[in-house]
């Protein structure tokens, strides 16, 4: 079986400075897949290329066996394609519950004029979004803070509000980028367990991380170094592999 | 449509480029040191405009001392909104569009002022070398438009040295690019910040007095102004920094062949849509360099 | 007075939606105002029609125009978009007073008929005040309704986090378009209701200033608040009205409220009633 999410030859550079060259790598269906490297080795550019922020110069990107290379975000997003971000982006200004009201956009489908006129099919289904963003607080223990604006949170919360957001909308393939960045120990074990529990819900992960403990829960594991995969399996045998050490330590 | 007829409207276009260019250069100084789109550039050249006229013709002093006061007053104008307005606004911290409101709220306050104080009248500055012309191939030209074009080069020139070689320039950018960094290195940003607003005054002040002569002086000429020096600067790209001369001549010739073969009376919409147009099609400016920011 | 209250509500609302729920500031609202009027006025006085045929044929010509521009502008973000409008509306200004063959110039349109309702002529101010502020009222309504629904959530989403709101597959750029073009419609049906209320129409009243009064009365009034609006609105109309007593003076002063409510009320006085409400109500 093809993998959910193949990466073909992917290269791209900014000004003549090649970050990437000729990156591939796959991502199966189901379960947890790492992507780490040292700071300035291109997983950002990659993770934007992935999700559709940013144009690759060369190759592919492959999704449900489909060229997706050409699509934009939301399009990516209705497949099932969901990504997270380094700073978190909750609405600062809607409270957490309609945040995640407005991750249901893509499951519902009420047009600007039947909400303007309040049919009763928009009505029906603002009653179903907020009963799906009240079981998704329950979920990830954001019931306390629900009616507070997302803005005003600490940080750990407000990632909290991010990935509920993006699994409200049923994701296929769930991209996080650096999800432990600004966690405290505490909070980082919470994380992991919770994308355990998601994995196991079926969604797959595609973690991107410069956490080593955080890593721990994904199966594969690529290195990313200076824009080329120099390694890839699971973490022990990535933790023996002579170039990511040097790339780690020698860096 | 004879050969005369097309230079006369050649030379049109080029002075009424440069005043664009004059315009659209104090947008660029204000942007480049505060990153803020000031809508009130224009009334700077409103402003500078009536200080001068006032100084020759209510007072009797000579055409250099009207235009160094209508410069200065320019200046004052931008240094005292900076100050008192912007900076207050600054301290809470708001957004893009609060600081477009805000100018645009000093533009009219400045346009009513006008307007209450001195009336709708239209006035008009004599030119420098008088009335005189000089003619090319039997087209006229104003001597004042020669020394436009000559005075507006050599501020431009000044301008691009005073970024380049000196302290306090590279300073006023610095304190835009990086303003903590800027500050750690112990440059007075809110200062850099008030002279960004200063010189753009000053600029103004200029384009007030040298356009005055020209076209006259009203109190609704700000906005038109603003919005045409806007399109030169955009057009040659804001931080380019001769990105505003190139930018004035285009949108000048492309208005004044526009007269020549449409009507007069689409002059402006065909300036409108230009700026459209480039804004969509060539965010960098027709020169293409360096990156948009702040949009 | 309170009739132009609610016209410039109506019209002054699409521009408090786009500048308060999607951070857009326009300043073209001028340009489908005087679409709206003149719709009404060429097709009662010129063609002889009926009149809801101007409300019909000035709506559809205002949402047109507001797809054909808005979509390539709406590609632009904050400075460049708002001088885009700005640009537009300086066009709109020009073409008004150009095209006298539809607008009649600086002549203008006389003689416009009153509105009658179901036989019933609203020829007073006061009959014509008890039809304006019902339309208003449910206007409002509507986007109340709007707000608190999927496309209205979407919008204040792609307001906050516009990369974050692409990931939950809102096309935000669509929605832009689709926003713009109702807050064009609203400027119409205030443009339509205008004309034939004041009976005569020309390019002064479809000016670059009446635009950014309308932004004013978003601004002023605080945009994220629908009340707000109303209140922009009552300001905006019956400010400079008040202030006229002051002789020429009154431009500068109404200038100088502007400025102060955007340096000392950044949420208008919507924004501050509310919280001042809600601190009465705490207390």
């Amino acid at each position: 079986m093809a993998a959910l999410l193949e990466v073909r030859d992917v290269a791209r550079s900014f000004r003549g400075l090649q970050v990437l060259r000729d990156v591939s790598f796959d991502v199966e269906e189901g379960g947890i897949v790492g992507l780490i490297g040292p700071n300035g080795a291109g997983k950002s550019t990659l993770f934007n290329i992935i999700s559709g922020f940013l144009a690759s110069d060369r190759g592919q990107v492959i999704y449900a066996g489909a060229d997706i290379s050409g699509r934009s975000v939301p399009q990516r997003s209705r497949a099932g394609l969901v990504r997270t971000f380094q700073t978190p982006q909750v609405f600062a200004h809607l409270t957490v519950l309609e945040n995640l009201i407005a991750g249901c956009y893509k499951h519902t489908n009420t047009g600007v004029l039947a909400n303007l006129f309040a049919s009763r099919r928009s009505r029906s289904e603002l009653h179903r979004m907020h009963a799906d963003a009240e079981a998704a607080c329950e979920k990830f223990g954001l019931t306390a803070v629900r009616h507070r604006p997302a803005g005003k949170l600490p940080g750990g919360q407000q990632r909290l509000v991010e990935l509920a957001r993006a699994v409200i909308g049923k994701p296929r393939l769930l991209c996080l980028d650096e999800p432990s960045s600004g966690l405290n120990t505490g909070e980082v074990t919470g994380l992991m367990a919770a994308l355990e529990r998601l994995a196991a819900e079926g969604i797959t992960i595609l973690l991107v991380s410069h956490d080593m403990d955080l890593v721990k829960v994904a199966s594969v594991i690529h290195v990313l170094c200076f824009g080329e995969i120099i390694a890839r399996g699971p973490l022990v045998e990535i933790r023996r592999d002579a170039r990511v050490r040097e790339a780690y330590l020698g860096a | 449509m004879n050969g005369t007829l097309l230079l006369q409207s050649v030379i049109v276009g080029i002075t009424n480029g440069f005043v664009y260019a004059l315009v659209g250069l104090g947008i660029a100084v204000v942007f480049r040191g505060t990153r803020i789109i000031n809508a009130m550039q224009g009334e700077f050249s409103l402003v500078g405009g009536l200080v001068a006229f006032v100084v020759v013709e209510q007072l009797g002093w000579p055409l250099g001392v009207a235009a160094v006061s209508g410069v200065l007053a320019g200046g004052v104008v931008g240094f005292a909104m900076e100050w008192l307005l912007v900076r207050p606004t600054r301290r809470r911290g708001v957004g893009e569009e609060s600081y477009l409101l805000l100018t645009l709220g000093v533009a009219f306050a400045i346009s009513a002022a006008v307007l209450y104080f001195i009336g709708r009248d239209t006035r008009s500055l004599p030119g420098i070398g008088g009335e005189g012309s000089a003619l090319v191939f039997d087209a006229a030209i104003r001597h004042h438009a020669i020394w436009l074009v000559v005075l507006s080069s050599a501020v431009m020139l000044l301008l691009r040295l005073f970024y380049d070689r000196t302290r306090i320039g590279l300073s006023m950018m610095a304190a835009s690019i990086d303003e903590e960094g800027a500050a750690t290195i112990g440059i007075n940003v809110p200062l850099m910040r008030s002279l960004s607003f200063l010189l753009g005054g000053l600029v103004g002040g200029l384009a007030g007095v040298l356009v005055s002569p020209l076209v006259t002086i009203h109190y609704e000429m700000g906005l038109l102004l603003t919005l045409k020096g806007f399109a030169a600067a955009i057009l040659g790209g804001l931080l380019n920094p001769f990105g505003a001369v190139v930018g004035g001549v285009t949108l000048g010739l492309i208005e004044s062949l526009a007269v020549l073969s449409v009507s007069s009376g689409y002059k402006d919409v065909v300036a409108m849509t230009l700026l459209i147009v480039i804004m969509i099609i060539l965010p960098n400016g027709i020169l293409g360099r360096g990156s948009r920011k702040g949009g | 007075m309170l009739v132009f209250t609610g016209l410039y509500s109506i019209a002054g609302l699409g521009v408090a939606f786009l500048l308060g729920q999607c951070g857009i500031v326009s300043l073209a609202q001028s340009v489908f105002f005087g679409i709206g009027a003149y719709a009404s006025a060429y097709c009662t006085t010129q063609l002889n029609w009926w009149a809801p045929s101007g409300f019909v044929i000035g709506i559809a010509a205002s949402a047109a125009l507001a797809v054909a521009v808005g979509w390539p502008i709406l590609r632009l973000s904050g400075y460049f978009l708002a001088l885009a409008t700005l640009a537009l509306a300086m066009i709109g200004q020009v073409l008004f007073l150009e095209w006298d063959w539809l607008t009649g110039g600086t002549l203008g349109i006389g003689g416009i008929p009153k509105l009658s309702l179901f036989g019933f002529d609203l020829r007073t101010p006061q009959r014509f005040y008890y039809f304006v502020w019902p339309v208003a009222v449910l206007v409002l309504w509507l986007h109340a309704n709007l707000l608190g629904a999927r496309n209205g959530f979407a919008t204040r989403a792609m307001r906050d986090a516009p990369a974050a709101a692409a990931v939950l597959g809102i096309d935000t750029h669509v929605l832009k378009v689709k926003i713009f073009v109702s807050s064009a419609v609203l400027g119409s049906l205030g443009g339509s209701l205008f004309a034939h209320y004041v009976s005569f129409v020309s390019v002064d009243s479809f000016t670059v200033e009446r635009a950014i009064n309308f932004l004013l009365l978003a601004v002023l009034g605080g945009a994220k608040t629908i009340v707000g609006t109303v209140l922009g609105a009552g300001f905006v109309t019956v400010m400079p009205h008040w202030l006229t007593g002051f002789g020429d003076i009154h431009p500068l002063l109404f200038a100088a409220c502007l400025i102060a409510a955007v340096m000392f009320l950044p949420e208008g006085f919507g924004g501050a009633l509310q919280r001042a409400l809600r601190r009465g109500r705490e207390a």
